[in-house]
């Protein structure tokens, strides 16, 4: 029992850490707090439905494909919407309000466009859909390849971050975007590949969604506000704190569902953002603001 | 090598800095000396691309500077060290040096000139694991200078590298300012500290009030009565 609920957690976790990183990336790096972030998720797990259902194909490898779309996606994103409430800042607080509002337009024209598509029903496919024994405890196959891609996807982005010298270039960036030009760093430019890796890990977090889960064009707003919680829980800008608390909301909302009542899942996800928000607003691993 | 053309820098109606004109030549060290907002900030500022001047032009090489992005300057040979340092203190010693090395004229030569930043501050090879924000303040400026010099500069923009550090630090970076001089690099600094400036610089220009009053060859400038007077005087404005 105690075992399931922490493998299941920890399935569960991986796709939270890994849509918690891209939202905290999009805020870190370009200061961006996308609340359309969600319908980005939501969109890739349609195409991967669209894909599998149209052309049989596997959504495995229709993957790579969608989250090259998604980073696409960001990048026209930044430039085309983002990048004049960036000018107008003159990088001032300006930036995170006007961008909160902006987004939160998308957020609509997205789901919109995303309802016209696909229509308001439920939607899942059935993909590798047999137990597989971790052990001793039966988890979906496509869960865990799901879990599978987060980590490879996660363990590749910090490692990135930490050794390259691309990585170096968006440390500086988040952490002081005033120094950066004195290196030559043209912060316009790492901020918008910051957006559109943020986006690109949403498609990849959709598309590990859509192998396992039912949804509908109407979720976004959840995955959101999954993501958002995660980040504040583990430090805004702090990418292994998000990863921490992704893991550490799986399980808990893993924990509650089988042991309290699966239709608590929610509230305990926001029950846990509000004590952190009153007591520990720098999030749980305690980095400064 | 450097050349500042009637340069005008206005906050609003403010006219912080009025007509301005210098000249920086190849390998040597000019020093801009004033009191606190004589406009010396606001000239660096123009040169390193943080401060647009509303008139004038700034001509590196021949070529105008004021179409450049401020992150544009480091490839072109540029390195400013502003006051605050702008170093990033939430990273390692290590990190800010290899930030200092990322543009592509640093080329090959970054291991080189790591040992070269590393035997001018000594101090930054033992804390090279260190948050750059938990050092001392003299320690911060070794750390923003060496991050400079990581970009293989031919031009050296410093403001004020000793405000705000007590007496033997800035005697520390002075004598690390006069090893880099002795490398031949072009050198713009702009101090409060007359003294310990002119005896390291070639030419000096002396700023009041938005406006440069003096210039000339250092020695010339050390020993004019009127500078002596103003800057260098006697033991009443050093105490200030």
């Amino acid at each position: 029992m105690l075992m399931t609920t922490l493998i299941l957690g920890l399935v569960l976790g991986g796709t939270y850490a890994l849509l918690a990183l891209g939202l905290t990336l999009q805020y870190g790096i370009a200061r961006i707090m996308n609340l359309a972030y969600g319908e980005l998720t939501l969109a890739a797990a349609f195409l991967v439905v669209a894909f599998f259902q149209g052309a049989g194909l596997s959504p495995l490898l229709s993957l790579p494909a969608i989250a090259l779309a998604g980073y696409g996606a960001g990048w026209l994103l930044y430039q085309v919407m983002m990048r004049p409430l960036v000018a107008r800042s003159g990088g001032s607080g300006r930036l995170e309000v006007d961008s909160i509002l902006a987004t939160f337009g998308l957020l609509f024209l997205i789901q919109g466009v995303l309802l016209v598509s696909f229509g308001a029903d439920f939607t899942s496919i059935s993909y590798l859909d047999r137990g597989v024994s971790v052990l001793g405890v039966s988890v979906a196959l496509n869960r865990l390849i799901a879990f599978g891609i987060c980590i490879l996807a996660g363990t590749a982005l910090v490692t990135a971050l930490r050794t390259t010298s691309w990585g170096l270039r968006m440390r500086a960036v988040a952490l002081t975007p005033g120094s950066a030009p004195l290196v030559g760093i043209d912060v316009n430019r790492v901020a918008r590949q910051g957006f559109a890796l943020g986006s690109a890990l949403a498609a990849i977090g959709g598309a590990s969604v859509s192998m396992y889960q039912t949804f509908s064009a109407t979720d976004g707003v959840v995955f959101t506000m999954k993501a958002l919680v995660i980040v504040i829980m583990g430090g805004v800008g702090n990418v292994p704190g998000a990863l921490a608390a992704g893991f550490a909301l799986g399980l808990l909302e893993t924990f509650v569902a089988t042991a309290i009542d699966p239709g608590l899942t929610l509230a305990a996800t926001f029950a846990i953002f509000l004590a952190v928000l009153l007591w520990r607003p720098q999030g749980l691993f305690g980095a400064r603001s | 090598m450097l050349e500042i053309r009637d340069v005008t820098i206005t906050y609003g109606k403010h006219v912080a800095l009025d007509r301005a004109s210098l000249t920086a030549t190849q390998g040597r060290m000019v020093a801009i000396l004033g009191a606190n907002g004589a406009g010396k900030s606001s000239l660096l500022g123009a040169v390193g691309g943080r401060i647009r001047p509303a008139s004038g032009d700034i001509l590196y090489r021949g070529k105008s500077l004021l179409r450049l992005p401020s992150h544009r300057l480091v490839e072109e040979g540029i390195a400013l060290v502003p006051e605050g340092r702008g170093i990033f203190p939430a990273m390692t010693v290590a990190d800010n040096l290899a930030l200092g090395a990322l543009p592509a004229r640093a080329g090959q030569g970054a291991a080189a000139r790591m040992d070269e930043v590393l035997t001018l501050f000594p101090k930054l090879a033992q804390r090279r694991g260190q948050i750059a924000g938990t050092m001392s303040g003299g320690e911060q400026q070794m750390v923003a200078i060496g991050r400079a010099l990581m970009s293989n500069p031919d031009l050296l923009l410093l403001d004020e590298p000793s405000l705000g550090l007590a007496p033997i630090v800035v005697k520390e970076v002075f004598a690390a300012l006069a090893r880099i001089r002795a490398t031949g690099l072009t050198i713009l600094i702009v101090e409060q500290n007359a003294r310990a400036t002119l005896e390291l610089a070639d030419d000096a220009y002396l700023m009041e009030v938005g406006r440069i009053t003096k210039s000339g060859p250092a020695a010339d400038i050390k020993s004019d009565p009127a500078v002596i007077r103003a800057f260098l005087g006697g033991s009443l404005a050093e105490t200030r």
